[in-house]
């Protein structure tokens, strides 16, 4: 009975893995890749390592997600910046 | 064994399952709503995992997920503000729900603990999580204007 947050925990990280890749805009993939940080911090704390779970909160929850945004704007910004050029 | 780590397993469950289904289907408002629930509904887990692992240091991983996760979804509401800005994504039903699992699991584990310093750092974790989430959706359903219009 233990071993089903396991499971649960296990399954969550799993579907979000999956999900983050079938996704295929940016910026909805930054969206699921912030719940897959905060479930594999899940696994982590049911595997009884909640230091490792801390670091993945730290980065999962809010850095990756302000990096990934920050790089599509820029991005986007760029692109459009072009456009204009052009014409 | 005790009955918090099934409470933990019933509470993550939903709480990610709901999540999963919400942030990879539908709109982008429904997907940022769902990122912001996500916090709202695992860190109450959490706190039941800490309870029922019987290690009071486990409710850090909580407290820093209550501190962080508003955090997340504000950087979203302000970079994808221009998306956001037609949608206006509200909410308020499931966001009161998970307030409402909130509010249920702190004031359990509060009664269980007793009066003391892991009380007094449990409410903290109880008003962090419950603000940042009140926050986080009223940013989202665009009620800060003048904000993320960089």
């Amino acid at each position: 009975m233990a071993d089903a947050v396991i499971v649960v925990a296990l399954l969550a990280v799993a579907v979000a893995a999956t999900a983050a890749v079938v996704n295929r805009d940016p910026a909805r993939q930054a969206l699921v890749l912030a719940v897959l940080g905060t479930a594999l911090a899940v696994l982590f704390t049911v595997l009884q390592a909640p230091d490792v779970g801390l670091s993945q909160l730290a980065v999962g929850s809010a850095l990756t997600p302000l990096l990934i945004m920050l790089s599509v704007r820029k991005v986007r910004r760029r692109s459009a910046h072009g456009k204009d050029g052009t014409q | 064994m005790n009955g918090w780590i099934p409470a933990a397993t019933v509470v993550l469950a939903g709480g990610l399952g709901t999540t999963l289904w919400g942030v990879s289907t539908g709109g982008l408002g429904r997907r940022v709503i769902a990122q912001n629930l996500s916090t709202a509904l695992v860190c109450p887990g959490l706190l039941l995992l800490a309870q029922g692992y019987g290690r009071t240091s486990y409710v850090d991983l909580a407290l820093l997920l209550a501190l962080l996760g508003p955090v997340g979804t504000l950087v979203f509401a302000r970079l994808l503000a221009d998306d956001l800005a037609e949608e206006n994504p509200a909410g308020w039903g499931p966001t009161w729900a998970a307030v409402t699992v909130g509010v249920v699991v702190v004031l359990v584990l509060c009664a269980v603990t007793g009066p003391g310093r892991a009380m007094v750092k449990l409410l903290i974790v109880g008003a962090l999580l419950i603000g940042g989430n009140l926050l986080a959706s009223r940013a989202l359903s665009g009620g800060f204007p003048g904000v993320g219009r960089g």
